[in-house]
């Protein structure tokens, strides 16, 4: 009934899509508004059918409903119900349902916030997004429908993977994940609306995609750094990033999209570099796709595993048109695409985000390939090779090194020109910040130059940073004897993206110096204890109670309970667990992590004893790994004063700049 | 018949017996059919050489870690032996430490799990050959980028005039948003 009834959602979805995506196109070429309404009803009607078709699959997971394939695939009755439902992401039929009604909640929203714009770019890119919508139908028709008829229906099924019942975060990165990714898709309907459409010359539609661009990204930064944080939670190593396929598959149009975000600034005021945004547009949502084809076909642990599902040739398939159309739509309005500006000198924000560009591009490229390189080895040595941490760790650093010192430069740097008298002001509380934090970095034992120099690096991309707040506050505070707070505040609400940016730069920093404190001062110890022995780590010393075991519904845990002790006081008690599930002959372990302000002791369960005479632990000393997930926050915070709608005033003003400040003031 | 949880445990701990194992565990289900068995055809042989003298030395420990962090592990997702907790790895790590410590090189150790587990184990290719290409290619692409990008900005500071040729320059002024 249920299965029934989210099946057929889906095929006339995909019908609707397609009557959609024939309708927009029509309308605008005989200029009927009112066709055009029908098919932007095309898009809020496809929005319901996939919300019932998710809902439906939600209620088979709540209900064990295991009629349906999907649930009898991942479902059990000893899961617990919010693991069982959170599971409609745990397998490929189901991510696919859930990227769907993702990818139809973003064009109803789209397509309701642009109704009334006159003008082809809407319909257009109305049309661009049901075709996407459309190639997702496919797929849940085709080689992943989850609602395939079992029968006879089974009693029970399997449960998930336990790894993906085993932790909270499991409910909260991967929808970050796909509203971030699918998210992406709007800006790249939008580049295909003005290709289409012609508008691409005005810069209008690049100010209609920018906000949808921030909030992609800001949900796929929250994203990726929610995956660190489960990776680092539940796999037990201690570690948070492994360069792992499916890692690098999030990350990878993330560095497309940031260098998205600054290079778009180029083009709004200079118009230059429009063929490269709409380069780096239609490359980001190329690969998400690329991503997602790389992870879900199962190509990357070997070419072989790729023979056994048909889903990898849709998903292959659907790039090569994307990237087909593309290239005939640049090559049909290549006239449009010069650049009508010029710059006014190297030393600018203008030169220095062409800098930033080449960083990002590079770093993409580099994992990019990274990620390939197995699977190409495969194909031409024949030989299987793995590419790890070592490789991306080798390549990468100098990148993210070299980005956290532009990161610095690149606001102190005016748009325009500068000159050198006043780079320096700006400049000097950089670097002696910068040499400050480098110098506490070789005290506390860094030895590593790209350590120690990102140390430096973060403390100059800080001060300049906070020095873009102090001294357009203070410009204000001169100008209108504000209050100090009050000068902030309307000097953020004033331009928003530009102060919701920098805000990203300084959870960036946070993150960066979370990155290299932890990788150059950490610590671990292991070692196997009796009752009532201790082990040392960092100044913190724990003891060993017991061993002990639990039946549960659906797992068997083993635990050990280790007491936190000051001198002889026991001032904390943990425990790390081992949680053994019927279909994993591994255990899933679960760490147990004790935040402090300096960082945070990270006990593993590593080995036991049948009868609890030992415990083998891993203590790890972690220094600063809490700044990570804090400069992540930041990170958002940055991207949500970014989104945030500017205050009607002061909206049509320009980049505040120095002297603006005053007439931002003014206006509000 | 050992119940699964059993299994895992004896392989879990590598020192107790199986039956030890199966005569210590709690009831337990047997194993759901087609759950994931012992990977014992990875197995690799710890022989037990270390004294507590070399257990302990901190030079041969800085030197397992630094070819434990190339090592790959094979049951995991990605992750060096070094930061794997899985008891194969946990192994890897003692035999890589025994051999260390019996003379070997660090080469001569990698080429010993190469010999046994081919070139997949390091995780990270040997820079020769065509494994080259990975290493140049960003390499290439950052210095071909920069020179790229000097370029275009000498054309684009000194060189208004030639822009104005191609009939560019027409359009600059009412379309940039400031």
């Amino acid at each position: 009934m249920i299965r029934l009834l989210a099946s057929n959602a889906i095929l006339v979805g995909l019908v609707i899509s397609v009557l959609g995506a024939i309708l927009l196109p029509v309308a605008v070429n005989r200029g009927r508004r009112d066709w055009m309404m029908l098919g932007y009803a095309a898009v809020y009607t496809n929005f319901v059918l996939v919300t019932v078709a998710t809902l439906a699959l939600v209620w088979g997971l709540a209900s064990h409903d295991f009629s349906i394939s999907y649930v009898a695939q991942v479902g059990s009755r000893a899961t617990p119900t919010f693991y069982g439902i959170i599971s409609l992401w745990g397998a490929l039929e189901g991510s696919i349902v859930f990227w769907a009604w993702v990818l139809g909640m973003y064009a109803a929203a789209v397509v309701w916030f642009n109704r009334k714009r006159e003008g082809n770019l809407v319909p257009y890119a109305a049309t661009t997004l049901l075709l996407v919508v459309l190639f997702f139908h496919i797929l849940l028709v085709g080689p992943a429908n989850p609602f395939h008829l079992v029968s006879p229906v089974p009693f029970d099924g399997p449960g998930p993977n336990p790894l993906l019942q085993n932790h909270i975060l499991m409910a909260v990165h991967p929808p970050l994940l796909y509203l971030g990714y699918v998210g992406l898709t709007v800006p790249f309907a939008f580049a295909m609306g003005a290709m289409l459409s012609g508008e691409v010359a005005s810069d209008d539609w690049i100010r209609l995609t920018r906000r949808w661009t921030i909030v992609a990204w800001g949900f796929l930064t929250a994203a990726i750094i929610a995956g660190m944080w489960w990776s680092y939670e539940v796999l037990g190593w201690g570690g948070y990033w492994a360069w792992d396929p499916v890692e690098n598959a999030s990350f990878i149009p993330w560095l497309t999209a940031t260098a998205y975000l600054h290079s778009v600034m180029v083009q709004e005021r200079r118009g230059m570099l429009k063929l490269w945004n709409l380069n780096l547009m239609v490359g980001t949502f190329v690969l998400t796709i690329l991503g997602t084809f790389l992870t879900r076909s199962g190509i990357i642990s070997s070419v072989h595993a790729f023979t056994q599902g048909t889903i990898g040739y849709y998903f292959l398939g659907f790039i090569a048109v994307v990237l087909l159309a593309t290239l005939i739509m640049v090559a049909g309005n290549s006239d449009k695409l010069g650049s009508t500006g010029t710059l006014d000198s190297a030393l600018s924000r203008d030169a220095l985000f062409l800098m930033n560009n080449l960083f990002l591009t590079v770093f993409m490229f580099t994992v990019l390939i990274g990620t390939l390189f197995p699977l190409v080895a495969e194909l031409v040595r024949g030989v299987k090779v793995s590419v790890g941490e070592p490789f991306f760790n080798r390549m990468s650093i100098p990148l993210m090194v070299g980005l956290l010192f532009l990161m610095g430069v690149g606001p102190a740097l005016p748009w325009k020109r500068s000159t050198w008298p006043e780079l320096r002001a700006k400049l000097i509380p950089g670097v002696i910040l910068g040499l400050l934090l480098g110098a506490f970095g070789i005290w506390a034992g860094a030895r590593n130059p790209y350590s120690i120099l990102a140390f430096t690096f973060a403390g100059f991309a800080a001060a300049v940073n906070i020095g873009e707040f102090v001294s357009g506050a203070n410009a204000r505070v001169r100008a209108h004897g504000e209050l100090w707070p009050v000068a902030l505040s309307r000097l953020i609400s004033g331009n928003r993206r530009r102060y919701g940016g920098y805000l990203s730069h300084l959870g960036i920093v946070l993150v960066a110096v979370g990155v290299s404190a932890s990788a150059t001062f950490r610590t671990e110890r292991e070692a196997t204890l009796q009752p009532g022995e201790t082990i040392t780590l960092a100044g913190k010393t724990l003891r060993l109670k017991g061993v002990w075991g639990r039946e549960e519904k659906q797992r068997s845990v083993i635990g050990a309970t280790m007491e936190l002790l000051e001198g002889t006081k026991v001032v904390g008690v943990v425990e790390p667990r081992m949680n053994y599930y019927p279909t994993s002959a591994q255990p899933v372990p679960t760490p147990e992590v004790r935040t402090t302000w300096s960082g945070d002791i990270y006990l593993n369960l590593m080995a036991f004893k049948q009868d609890g005479s030992t415990a083998t632990v891993k203590v790890i000393w972690e220094p600063l790994i809490p700044w990570i997930w804090f400069g992540g926050l930041v990170i958002c915070l940055g991207a949500i004063v970014g989104v945030l709608p500017a205050r009607k005033r002061v909206s049509a003003e320009a980049d505040a700049d120095g002297a603006t400040v005053a007439a931002a003031g003014s206006a509000s | 018949m050992t119940g699964y949880r059993g299994l895992v445990r004896a392989l879990l701990i590598g020192t107790v017996a199986t039956s030890v194992a199966a005569a210590q565990a709690p009831a337990l289900p047997a194993a759901p059919a087609g759950a994931p068995q012992d990977s014992g055809a990875l197995r690799v042989q710890v022989q037990g050489t270390l004294s507590e003298a070399q257990k302990n030395d901190p030079k041969l420990e800085e030197m397992t870690k630094t070819v434990a962090s190339e090592l790959r592990c094979p049951v995991c997702q990605g992750l060096s032996i070094q930061d794997s907790p899985s008891e194969l790895s946990q192994q890897m790590r003692t035999v890589v430490k025994e051999q260390l410590a019996s003379g070997k090189s660090e080469q001569e150790v990698k080429d010993y799990f190469i010999s046994k587990y081919g070139e997949w184990i390091l995780l990270e290719p040997q820079p020769h050959g065509f494994n080259l290409l990975i290493y140049a290619l960003p390499v290439l692409l950052v210095l071909g980028g920069a020179g790229f990008i000097v370029l275009l900005v000498k054309r684009w500071t000194a060189a208004p005039v030639a822009i104005a040729a191609s009939g560019d320059a027409t359009r600059t002024n009412d379309e940039i948003p400031e």
